[in-house]
């Protein structure tokens, strides 16, 4: 059964490895990235239904840029990505324009970290039942 | 070299000098007259009160100068002000020199008064400038006696209080310029060292206070640091003990099972402590709010559907009454829905099942008052004067629930502090406690933002 392949960035292995087993045991498929250039080839190689993204990777900066760059791909834009954020980089995050203006900050949902299983895994099955933008 | 004084007190000081010139202008004349017509002296009446007419005007064009200058919030510049000043103590020297002409120059024991000047010019004033309105009080003053002494200026004698004809004995008068000389520059030389001393001393202090608030920024920074990291530590935990909590990994006997439960609960705890730290030093380091306009009752209604989970689970009666004006007001909405969801979740942890929470927000003339109150185990009096503080939690309240953070609260102070508003706490009179805070409703005067 498959129930959609999804990616997911972050620079700390731990995360990753703990979100995989909590997402394959709902029967996903996941492949993981610790980085920008990790997430890159990943998403070449395995065309996720989904991305997973950590706000804060080696810079404070860098799943922004990375979620700009997908959603500028006309290969990838269509793919939903969720980011993991916490108080203090939502801070930084206008939030009006990030739900006003997608090519700022072209993301599809926040969830705040640590992130429960039971609420991951609903925030998962919302984007990827929801039709493509 | 600057003044003692900063330039809002220098300002205040300028029109400290005008009221008083008012009661000078008023001694003046009542002085004319009572000498005059009950003392029987004579003095050239007519020019007396001119000269009072003369100083109301200059007294009056100088009030006005002032007000025109410090209009709504803006200071004149520090030089300005100075330079006000600077006229105001010289134009003293002129007219009271003026005023000692018509009235028996160096007969008039009113000469003590160039002393006062010396005074304000050396607390007000640099070394330099006192020194030189001295300097120029010594010269209007000698100049005075002397051309009156040798005819040069025709002299008004006190009939009927001094002897007459001392003006014109030069022993006297020089002796008299002499002592009066020494004693103005003596009284620059005492006051200017006096108030240069508490000068170095303030600014001693100055110095200090920007130390201490660096200390602090890079203690807040330190903490901010440390907790991030532990931050990301705790979650890389909280997720693993997620998988083997919820048996992703196959069954947990029992003791399996109670023991990731409880280092589970534990971690959570500390996450939200944590949480709770980072959270007050992220604001104790952003200098300003980010204040504009955001929607009160959504705020309302996302603390009321977070805290209602929570008052289910215990069964406790949460309930809400709103005006139904309140919409948009001013602030930071963030902060305030933070704030809110921390007081009804409090009011909903000591508050036993069976009890009640009660939400009320309406307008206060141009606030809007927030109360939560709550049936719950209420706040010794002893706890009171320290319920805000950081880390501080009542006895009744620890014994009642291990856990909690004690930052709630001071972090709810600084929200509303910030916002210019107002916290505090009553007793329910059933029992229980009530926490109330004011927000404005619209924009904050510059004067009510705090730090």
């Amino acid at each position: 059964m498959r129930q959609g392949r999804i990616l997911v960035i972050d620079d700390d292995p731990d995360i990753t490895d703990a979100m995989s087993v909590i997402l394959e045991n709902k029967g996903y498929e996941v492949r993981i990235a610790h980085d920008s250039d990790q997430g890159r080839e990943r998403l070449k190689e395995a065309k996720p239904d989904l991305i997973i993204l950590d706000v804060m990777m080696r810079t404070s900066q860098e799943g922004f840029e990375f979620s700009r760059e997908v959603k500028q791909d006309e290969q990838f834009k269509d793919i939903p990505i969720l980011m993991l954020t916490g108080v203090k980089e939502k801070k930084g995050i206008d939030f009006k324009s990030a739900a006003g203006d997608k090519s700022w900050l072209p993301v599809d949902g926040f969830l705040d970290k640590p992130v429960k299983p039971n609420v991951l895994i609903e925030k998962v099955q919302d984007l990827l039942s929801s039709p493509k933008a | 070299m600057q003044s003692l004084l900063e330039n809002t007190s220098l300002v205040s000081r300028a029109y400290w000098l005008v009221r008083l010139r008012w009661v000078a202008v008023g001694g003046l004349a009542v002085a004319t007259f009572g000498a005059s017509e009950f003392m029987g002296v004579t003095l050239p009446v007519g020019a007396l009160y001119a000269v009072s007419v003369v100083v109301l005007v200059y007294n009056l064009a100088l009030y006005g100068l002032l007000r025109y200058w410090t209009r709504g919030a803006e200071m004149p510049s520090q030089a300005r002000t100075g330079g006000v000043l600077t006229f105001q103590i010289s134009a003293d020297l002129f007219i009271l020199t003026t005023i000692l002409h018509y009235s028996g120059g160096i007969e008039n024991p009113f000469l003590f008064f160039f002393a006062f000047h010396m005074i304000i010019a050396s607390i007000l004033r640099s070394r330099h400038q006192s020194y030189m309105q001295a300097t120029l009080a010594v010269v209007l003053f000698g100049g005075l006696v002397v051309l009156e002494s040798i005819g040069g200026l025709s002299h008004c004698s006190l009939e009927g209080f001094a002897g007459h004809g001392l003006y014109r004995d030069s022993t006297y008068v020089f002796g008299m310029l002499f002592v009066f000389t020494v004693t103005l520059y003596l009284i620059v030389y005492m006051t200017t060292s006096i108030s240069e001393q508490l000068r170095r001393h303030q600014e001693d202090l100055e110095k200090a206070n920007a130390q201490l608030r660096e200390k602090d920024k890079v203690k807040n920074e330190y903490v901010l640091r440390v907790n991030h990291d532990i931050k990301g530590h705790l979650a890389a935990v909280l997720s693993c003990l997620d998988v083997v909590n919820g048996e992703m990994l196959g069954p947990l006997n029992d003791g399996q099972k109670d023991f990731v439960g409880r280092a589970h609960r534990r971690t959570t705890t500390c996450l939200e402590f944590i949480g709770a730290l980072l959270k007050l030093t992220r604001m104790k380091l952003t200098g300003r709010l980010e204040a504009e306009p955001f929607p009160l009752k959504k705020c309302v209604h996302n603390a009321l559907a977070l805290a209602q989970n929570r008052a289910r689970d215990k069964s406790v009666t949460l309930s809400h009454q709103m005006d139904p004006g309140i919409d948009m007001i001013w602030g930071e909405g963030v902060l305030i829905e933070d704030t809110l969801v921390n007081l009804l979740l409090n009011a909903v942890k000591y508050t036993p099942p069976g009890g009640r929470v009660d939400l009320e927000v309406r307008y206060e003339s141009d606030s809007v008052l927030i109360r939560v109150a709550d049936t719950g185990i209420g706040v010794p009096e002893s706890a009171l004067p320290r319920l805000f503080e950081e880390f501080y939690r009542a006895d009744n309240a620890r014994a009642a629930e291990r856990d909690g953070t004690g930052l709630g609260l001071a972090f709810a102070r600084q929200v509303v502090e910030r916002h210019g508003g107002r916290i505090w706490f009553e007793n329910n009179p059933g029992g229980g406690s009530v926490f109330s805070f004011t927000l404005p409703a619209g924009p904050m005067s510059s004067s009510s933002a705090v730090q």
